[in-house]
């Protein structure tokens, strides 16, 4: 969950979506600017931090990278329970993957937190060649589902910072600092609001 | 502090061995008055409060591998006591959903788990969780630190059960955890200022309590001082044997008896460390590390057991990790060709496998002579075969390798259009194996025929083991192997014989992981109780953060050279099949003041033994892990469920069990 004290916020991101879709590498261009070509595999989970300056406010990610392979999906919900928020990943050169995303949406919106921002992300987005899923079906998606949606690259590094930067944006701030529970979010008027407030 | 009575419900199916058990408590016991009285009254005055049925606890924390049973609360004497027993295999042999009991889980597995009569006195705390998704638990933890496996409530129901217990025991919300709660019997004085100090600290002392509580009510802390200066008599090396034989007898574990063996393991250590540090002496080929370590050890190691016996005040238990723990013998070099070929005969067998395997367990292999030595390590070789009988076997195997390799290769563009799963299990390891080890030379650069030829084995692999297929991982695996061995056949094969015993490592219910886990917490329970404790604390009991460890065996932790050695080192079997336990926990001892100090928390903690990779010193963690499967010995080798990879399976009906998900 996200939590604040004053204008800093910790929150818990976990990275979902088909092997290879690029979770590492979208994490590791975030994280350390790098991009290695032929980044390896993720066995078990990975965990990293950075934190972000959203206006006045500072968002510290506790971000969760996971193995993609369906075999290990039994240990996805100790990744994402209590996440604050979600990028779930697929590569726009696999229908597959894009079908994959498709289910970890239905897993988070059936088990996750319902207030957790998920962002949907089409990685690979300097493969325009190879491109097998279209910016607009997936835009689609995410608008039926309540998605925010991003192509990126961590390759190239278009809109990598960017979507974790939205998310930070999108994280909600009314939680009172270290509330135990974390469940209870303000509805969106009293959420901007005080933004406003603490921003002013 | 109650009564601990050892009477056995009418309708317990393990009467028998529960008869064993308390003949084994009752040699602990100073007042055998009152038992005996109980004894003898028949079940007289016990009152069963509660019963739930369907009360299950996972023994590979896995739910298809559960273990169904009863939990019952029983009042005797105004005392509550808490029991769960198995249900019996013979009766039905199939639990609430009509689920045939798992027969890999042997009579004995489920009477290792079994709950015996547990005063709630000794109860220190009720973990609760009720999670949205699947079933409740609940986590007794007793005063002595130890914790039973999570008890799942198949028919949900843990509200009740602490509902019934807050009509019977004194329990109190923890403050800093809703779902925590606190059983103190406030008219216990002693039970009361135990609960007062609830430091990690103060383990030790608690032990000797919960060891006494049953034998009747300390009243003042000379009292206490008494009994824990008893303990000190009852951990002698003689009583260490004599139970020991006991348990080889019955596996069942009593509580007390547990804890006893903790407190000898701990002397045994420290008489171990002495005798070893005087032979080391006289041999005086130690080296300057040892020297200096040689200043502190004796000195330390003699007081160890006093100060857990004696001291009035908890002693710290981080004390015994002053030691430095390094005494494992001197490390090797490694197996050259010129001793190599002093193994084997006129005729190529070697003679005596078990030398061998010990030499290479202390010291590894030359890389130049591990083509040949990995494939007896592995088992592709029986050590007694003669140098024709491996050339023509490795003919044989060659085409029927070709064979196995050409049901993929024959598919056409068109069939593979219509065959899914084919498609997307290539795919699988096509994304794989360009990612896997590019760093090194033998791997690097753009088409590079060594990756197909990764690719060609893996693929291979998944239709000669068509239902366990590829996952992530194998390709780690399969690297070492092949860079060893520089051809495509006997890779293959070498490769399929470490998978006859890692397989289970990527079975769809990881149950071969969770075994591995749940080995690992028993193992660390028993060699670091602190750590233990801390682990219990932070919620960090599931030791996911060891996943990619014990999955493909510290590939990623060492560098390429040193898994090799690494691995022919575990291959040896030398001391146990499963030293990689034990180089766990070495691991986590290593950093366990860190860990402790810096009170991490799971994420952190995750986080630190991801980044540890590349820093762990192998000679120094393989002595480490050398002393502790020593010293651990039987005690050691009880943590480990039957079966835990990589011991080969237990039975090879369904090797792997398959349930058909979307999975490929």
């Amino acid at each position: 969950m996200a939590t604040m004290g004053n204008n800093n916020i910790n929150a818990k991101l976990v990275l979902l979506g088909d092997m290879g879709a690029g979770k590492s590498s979208l994490v590791l261009r975030f994280v350390k600017g790098q991009f290695l070509e032929f980044q390896e595999s993720t066995i078990g989970a990975a965990f990293f931090s950075q934190t972000l300056a959203v206006n006045d406010a500072t968002v510290k990610f506790e971000i969760w990278d996971t193995a993609g392979q369906e075999r290990y999906h039994s240990l996805a919900p100790m990744y994402y329970r209590g996440a604050a928020a979600a990028i779930i990943v697929y590569d726009i050169t696999s229908t597959d993957s894009f079908a994959r995303a498709k289910k970890w949406v239905l897993e988070l919106q059936k088990q996750g937190n319902p207030n957790m921002v998920t962002a949907l992300a089409g990685n690979k987005a300097d493969l325009e060649d190879k491109r097998k899923v279209t910016a607009e079906e997936a835009r689609a998606y995410a608008e039926e589902n309540d998605l925010f949606f991003m192509e990126t690259s961590a390759k190239t590094a278009i809109n990598v910072n960017d979507i974790f930067y939205e998310i930070a944006r999108k994280l909600p701030r009314a939680q009172p600092a270290q509330n135990p529970t974390g469940m209870v979010l303000a509805d969106r008027q009293a959420e901007r609001t005080r933004t406003s407030a603490c921003c002013s | 502090m109650q009564e601990a009575d050892l009477h056995d419900l009418s309708d317990d199916p393990d009467y028998a061995a529960s008869q064993q058990q308390a003949l084994g408590r009752s040699l602990y016991r100073s007042d055998s008055a009152k038992s005996t009285e109980m004894d003898s009254g028949g079940g007289g005055g016990s009152e069963t409060v509660y019963v739930k049925d369907n009360v299950a606890i996972h023994p590979t924390q896995y739910a298809s591998e559960r273990i169904s049973g009863r939990l019952l609360l029983v009042k005797r004497d105004s005392s509550l006591f808490m029991t769960w027993i198995p249900y019996k295999l013979s009766v039905g042999g199939t639990d609430s959903t009509g689920r045939s009991s798992n027969a890999g889980i042997l009579e004995k597995d489920r009477k290792l788990y079994t709950i015996k009569d547990v005063p709630l006195a000794d109860v220190h705390s009720i973990r609760r969780h009720t999670p949205t998704l699947g079933w409740q638990y609940i986590i007794v933890v007793l005063s002595s630190g130890l914790a039973f496996p999570p008890l799942y409530f198949y028919n949900g129901g843990v509200r009740e059960f602490l509902a019934t217990l807050k009509q019977h025991v004194f329990i109190v919300r923890s403050a800093d955890d809703a779902n925590v709660f606190l059983a103190n019997d406030f008219q216990d004085p002693l039970q009361k200022s135990l609960s007062s100090l609830e430091l990690p600290r103060v383990v030790s002392v608690a032990n000797g309590a919960t060891l006494h509580g049953s034998v009747g009510a300390l009243s003042s802390v000379e009292n206490s001082e008494r009994r824990n200066g008893d303990m000190q008599i009852a951990t002698s090396s003689s009583e260490y044997s004599g139970r020991n034989k006991h348990k080889l007898h019955d596996p069942a574990r009593d509580i007390s008896i547990q804890v006893l063996e903790k407190f000898s393991l701990v002397t045994k250590f420290a008489r171990e460390t002495t005798s070893h540090l005087f032979r080391e002496n006289h041999n005086n080929d130690s080296s300057i590390h040892e020297r200096k370590q040689l200043d502190h050890k004796p000195s330390s190691a003699s007081t160890d057991t006093q100060k857990i016996s004696s001291a009035p005040v908890a002693p710290d238990p981080l004390e015994f990790d002053k030691l430095p723990l390094i005494w494992g013998k001197q490390r090797q070099q490694p197996l050259d060709v010129k001793e190599w070929v002093c193994f084997l005969d006129a005729e190529g067998r070697i003679t005596d496998s078990k030398a061998l395997r010990k030499r290479i367990f202390y010291g590894g292999v030359e890389h130049s002579i591990r083509k040949e030595v990995w494939k007896f390590l592995l088992g592709y070789h029986p050590y007694d075969s003669t140098y024709a009988e491996r050339e023509y076997l490795a003919s044989v195997k060659k085409s029927e390798y070709e064979i196995i390799k050409s049901q993929w290769q024959s598919i056409s563009p068109a069939q593979a259009r219509r065959f899914t799963k084919f498609r997307e299990r290539k795919g699988l390891i096509e994304k794989d194996v360009v990612r896997t080890d590019r760093s090194i030379s033998f791997y690097d650069g753009d088409d590079n025929p060594n990756v197909a030829v990764l690719h060609d084995i893996l693929l291979t692999y998944s239709f000669y083991n068509f239902d366990l297929g590829y996952c992530q991982g194998m390709s780690d695996l399969l690297s070492p192997i092949f860079y060893v061995m520089e051809d495509e056949s006997e890779s293959f094969w070498c490769f399929v014989e470490l998978m006859e015993r890692l397989g289970p490592n990527f079975n769809r219910d990881q149950s071969g992981m969770h075994s591995q886990l749940f080995a690992l917490l028993k193992l660390v329970e028993l060699l670091d109780t602190p750590l233990h404790n801390y682990f219990s604390k932070t919620e960090c009991l599931n030791y996911f953060f060891c996943f990619r460890w014990l999955l493909i065996q510290f590939k990623r932790e060492f560098e390429y050279e040193e898994v090799m050695r690494l691995w022919e080192v575990l291959w040896t079997h030398y001391l146990s099949e499963h030293l990689h336990l034990y180089i766990c926990v070495a691991i986590l001892k290593r950093y366990r003041q860190k860990i402790m100090g810096e009170e991490m928390d799971f994420d952190t903690l995750l986080k630190f033994i991801n980044e540890l990779s590349g820093r762990i010193r192998l000679g120094d963690i393989l002595r480490d892990a050398e002393a502790l499967c020593v010293c651990a010995g039987e005690n050691g080798d009880a943590c480990i469920p039957p079966g835990t990879p990589p011991s080969l399976p237990l039975e090879t009906a369904s090797l792997y069990p398959q349930q058909d998900q979307d999975d490929i």
